[in-house]
């Protein structure tokens, strides 16, 4: 392989990786909480990408250019636009308590937040749920 | 998921027993629960399904699931004992959920 070539394949490999990295380490929280990583993966891979260009190469370099440009503009869309929660102001304020409810369980038994009250603290969390 | 079982694995046993961990999504979560509790996590699934709650508490995020269907602003929540928000956490990436760590110091500073 040309110098380039191997350039442009070293490109590749830091993209590709940064993503791997990225989704095989989800569960640890600084890692995930640190999602532009990946997408700085994705830039650092098409500079090296668009440098190998600059040495002796072949055309699968160009490739690896498009390849590498294209998951650069996946990741920014999916990180900066798509995975934007707005802010705006919730209903909950640290100091008060926020509004009651009874909602079902698993099982469909009805539970009250207020039925806590007294006994335990109480940790809630709203998601999106399993997909 | 993750972010669940990671909250749940990183309390002790005597504290599981000590503090409610309810989480609140659209679905029914049967599965969830089971899961849950395979892995003794000590949750509580709750079916916001019409996600009026999510609403009340101004945490709903419009035509954003894979459907185009509301879901809700992943948020965190600790009260204490009296019911009180002493801790609150609400993400502005879907990605980034609060470091079961922080939660679990804002637990343990009831």
């Amino acid at each position: 392989m040309k110098p380039g070539g191997w350039l442009a394949v070293l490109g590749l490999a830091v993209a590709l990786g940064g993503i791997g990295a990225y989704a095989a380490l989800l569960r640890v929280a600084v890692v995930r909480n640190h999602p532009e990583l990946y997408v700085v993966a994705c830039a650092i891979g098409t500079v090296l990408a668009g440098m190998a260009l600059r040495r002796p190469h072949r055309w699968p370099t160009w490739v690896a250019l498009a390849i590498t440009a294209l998951l650069l503009l996946g990741t920014a869309t999916f990180n900066f636009v798509l995975a934007r929660v707005p802010g705006g102001p919730t209903s909950v304020r640290v100091g008060q308590r926020p509004p009651d409810f009874t909602l079902p369980d698993a099982t469909g038994r009805p539970v009250t937040l207020a039925e806590f009250r007294g006994k335990k603290p109480v940790i809630v969390v709203f998601y999106r749920g399993h997909w | 998921m993750a972010e669940l079982q990671g909250l749940g694995a990183a309390l002790s046993e005597a504290e599981r027993s000590g503090v409610e961990i309810v989480a609140i999504s659209p679905d029914r979560n049967e599965q969830s629960q089971r899961l849950a509790e395979g892995l003794h996590l000590g949750y509580r699934f709750l079916a916001d399904s019409d996600l009026a709650v999510t609403r009340r508490y101004g945490l709903l995020h419009a035509k954003a699931g894979p459907g185009g269907q509301d879901v809700p602003r992943p948020a965190t929540l600790v009260l204490d004992r009296d019911g009180v928000v002493r801790w609150l956490s609400v993400t502005t990436n879907f990605q980034v959920r609060p470091d079961p760590a922080d939660v679990l110091r804002a637990v343990r500073a009831l």
